[in-house]
């Protein structure tokens, strides 16, 4: 009953204080519920999903083999494994050097849940409209491989190095390989190649950006001269040209056998082109460290890279991570582009399955680009929220 | 040697203590675009010796210390710092600044840093130490300075004078042979000068040679060897203590100390 009296004082003073709230509230409602309701009529009742569970491997690894999928299931649990090690590191180190977690087990797992819950979601989802039981098992040995990757992380805490050059050195030298092997690069497709795609230009686009942040505040004119080039030019052009040129233009420049396969080749541009982003970012960054602390850090006699690396670097970085993080969503996002050079990306696919004989002039297009959109923000938003994280435990703002 | 005409309380290169030479600055000069910030500088200070540079705000003092570890660099004369002089060649400037500790007024501690690592950081990096000894070294440097209970806090949970205390500590770490001080107190709380200049008087009684730009007129008194007042980038007048105090030579001492005491 107190709730109930609560709820409706509560509701008397914020929403029905006065005669213009009280329209403004019905005004208000009328509007959210006609959306919602139609949203959801749309999800349960009048969205013909069936093109989607037809075509869900379609949607998720593109032409991949199906005989060669075990590929895949492996790699995912790879790398279950390996970010399991990486967090098992992480608690260890914090672990010694006593910072206690005093949440029982309970709570952890709810923290998890709260804090991976979009993703959660998605895969129930997918494995709920998957028709067999193998996607099943590949989950629960993902989530295996997770486990036992966390418990050797603890184990071999004290050599964190060691796991973290093993984890960086696997992904390029044994995983790719073994997953190109079936099916060359540019047959790639799906979540899969979007995926493939983002993870591979954010992590080479970041060491890169640094650099040439570095490079446009060095005292050696030529390095300066390069840099500034290099990003004022990539800058100024549209991705969408970048993209283009990839794949039709470079031949021009250079004979084709040299080249890479155009998935190659795109990844590449898409690197280049945050890069140049990335760069004038973390410049900005360096800006922000005041000039006492490099003057501090050299009057104790460290040397201009370590003034670098150990003072101003990690400052300025984390002084940027909501932009960089920002610029690494629109990355994710922008990978659709490459709909333009006809690679079948996870958008591509939504718009061809509707050209099926099957599904062909039923107009499916808003159930397929829903399934797409959702996938997309799922991991826009897990990018976000990890990132928001990040600088809480870095305490942004705060020291 | 020196300039002749100079009047003698103006000769800043007879040095107390033990008379052996760490710091000297033979007729420097120092630019920043047409403003002369230091005009025709000779000084000496030896082992040992406390030396406190006053002057009004603009005066080049703040200038001068930061010329003897290059965080400026001069234009004209010589700067030698325990035999190593100043120039372009960076592993000079590498050398001479592993030898001399500064403390700056806004602290400049590093904030991503625990207390610890700031400390630490300069002797493993530049001097190799290993993890456990600088630790060791650190936690002592931090008794010595009052506060091995903040080891493992972020300099930005600490109040200002503790900051500056750290800031002292990470400087000792390097061992240095000398210490510079740009106006240590001048950012504090009046309440949290005397813990700073309490530790700062312990280091000179220990017989560190330093040069210590303040108005901390008691500081001075208490423990300078010798008082040197600058204005307009000049030399004005140097002297032990008790004589600069009591009885200034030029006008515009006499001006400027009627001003602070």
């Amino acid at each position: 009953m107190t709730d109930e009296r609560g709820a409706v004082a509560w509701m008397r003073r914020n929403l029905f204080a006065n005669r213009r709230d009280t329209v403004l509230t019905i005004i208000a409602g009328i509007v959210v519920g006609f959306v919602a309701y139609r949203a959801l009529r749309f999800v349960f009742v009048t969205g013909r999903w069936t093109i989607i569970r037809d075509n869900l491997s379609l949607f998720m690894v593109g032409r991949y083999p199906r005989d060669e999928l075990w590929r895949l299931a492996l790699a995912v649990m790879a790398i279950g494994f390996a970010g399991g090690a990486v967090a098992g590191v992480v608690a260890r180190r914090r672990a010694d050097a006593g910072q206690v977690d005093e949440r029982n087990a309970w709570e952890r797992g709810r923290d998890v849940v709260l804090r991976t819950w979009p993703v959660l979601v998605v895969v129930l989802l997918l494995l709920l409209l998957a028709n067999t039981i193998t996607p099943w098992l590949v989950a629960l040995g993902v989530l295996v491989a997770i486990v036992l990757g966390r418990l050797l992380g603890r184990a071999l805490g004290r050599r964190a190095g060691l796991v973290l050059v093993a984890v960086a050195a696997a992904v390029p030298v044994v995983l790719l390989p073994a997953l190109a092997a079936p099916l060359g690069w540019d047959e790639w497709g799906g979540l899969m190649l979007t995926m493939f795609i983002a993870v591979v230009a954010m992590v080479a686009c970041f060491p890169l950006g640094v650099l040439l942040a570095l490079g446009r505040r060095s005292s050696l004119p030529a390095l300066r001269a390069l840099s500034i080039s290099f990003v004022e030019f990539f800058r100024g052009v549209p991705l969408v040209v970048l993209v283009l040129m990839s794949t039709t233009a470079l031949g021009f420049f250079f004979p084709q056998d040299l080249l890479p396969g155009r998935i190659v080749r795109v990844t590449v541009a898409f690197t280049i082109f945050t890069a140049a982003y990335v760069a004038e970012i973390v410049r900005g960054g360096l800006q922000s460290v005041p000039r006492g602390q490099t003057e501090a850090a050299q009057a104790l006699g460290l040397g201009p890279w370590r003034v670098t690396t150990f003072i101003v670097l990690p400052q300025a970085l984390r002084n940027v991570i909501p932009a960089l993080v920002g610029q690494f969503i629109s990355l994710f996002k922008d990978t659709t582009l490459v709909f333009v050079i006809g690679i079948l990306d996870l958008l591509s696919v939504a718009e061809n399955v509707t050209t099926q004989p099957d599904f062909r002039g039923q107009a499916l297009l808003p159930e397929t680009f829903v399934f797409a959109a959702m996938l997309f923000w799922v991991g826009a938003y897990t990018m976000s929220r990890e990132s928001q994280r990040l600088e809480a435990r870095l305490g942004v703002g705060q020291r | 040697m020196t300039d002749t005409t100079a009047p003698e309380y103006a000769d800043a290169t007879r040095m107390g203590a033990t008379g052996e030479a760490i710091i000297e600055l033979e007729h420097v000069d120092k630019f920043f675009g047409d403003f002369q910030a230091l005009k025709d500088v000779t000084l000496k200070v030896a082992r040992q010796e406390v030396v406190v540079v006053c002057g009004p705000s603009g005066s080049g003092k703040s200038t001068l210390i930061r010329c003897i570890n290059r965080l400026e660099h001069h234009d004209r004369g010589l700067i030698v710092v325990d035999g190593v002089e100043l120039s372009e060649d960076i592993r000079n400037i590498q050398v001479v600044r592993r030898e001399t500790g500064m403390v700056f007024q806004s602290f400049n501690l590093f904030p991503h840093l625990k207390v610890i690592d700031n400390i630490t950081l300069a002797p493993r990096q530049v001097r190799r130490m290993s993890r456990k000894d600088a630790e060791a070294q650190a936690m002592e440097l931090l008794r010595r300075v009052q506060i091995p209970e903040q080891a493992e806090k972020f300099p930005g949970q600490l109040s200002g004078g503790q900051q500056q205390r750290v800031a002292i500590a990470r400087a000792l770490a390097m061992r240095p042979k000398v210490m510079l001080f740009d106006e240590p107190t001048s950012a504090l709380d009046p309440e949290m000068i005397g813990e700073v200049l309490d530790v700062m008087k312990e280091l000179a009684r220990e017989g560190m040679t330093m040069m210590v730009v303040t108005h901390e007129m008691g500081f001075a008194r208490e423990v300078a060897d010798r008082v040197m007042f600058m204005a307009d980038g000049e030399v004005v007048e140097v002297g032990d203590a008790a004589h600069f105090f009591t009885n200034p030579h030029e006008e515009r001492t006499k001006l400027f100390l009627s001003q602070i005491l």
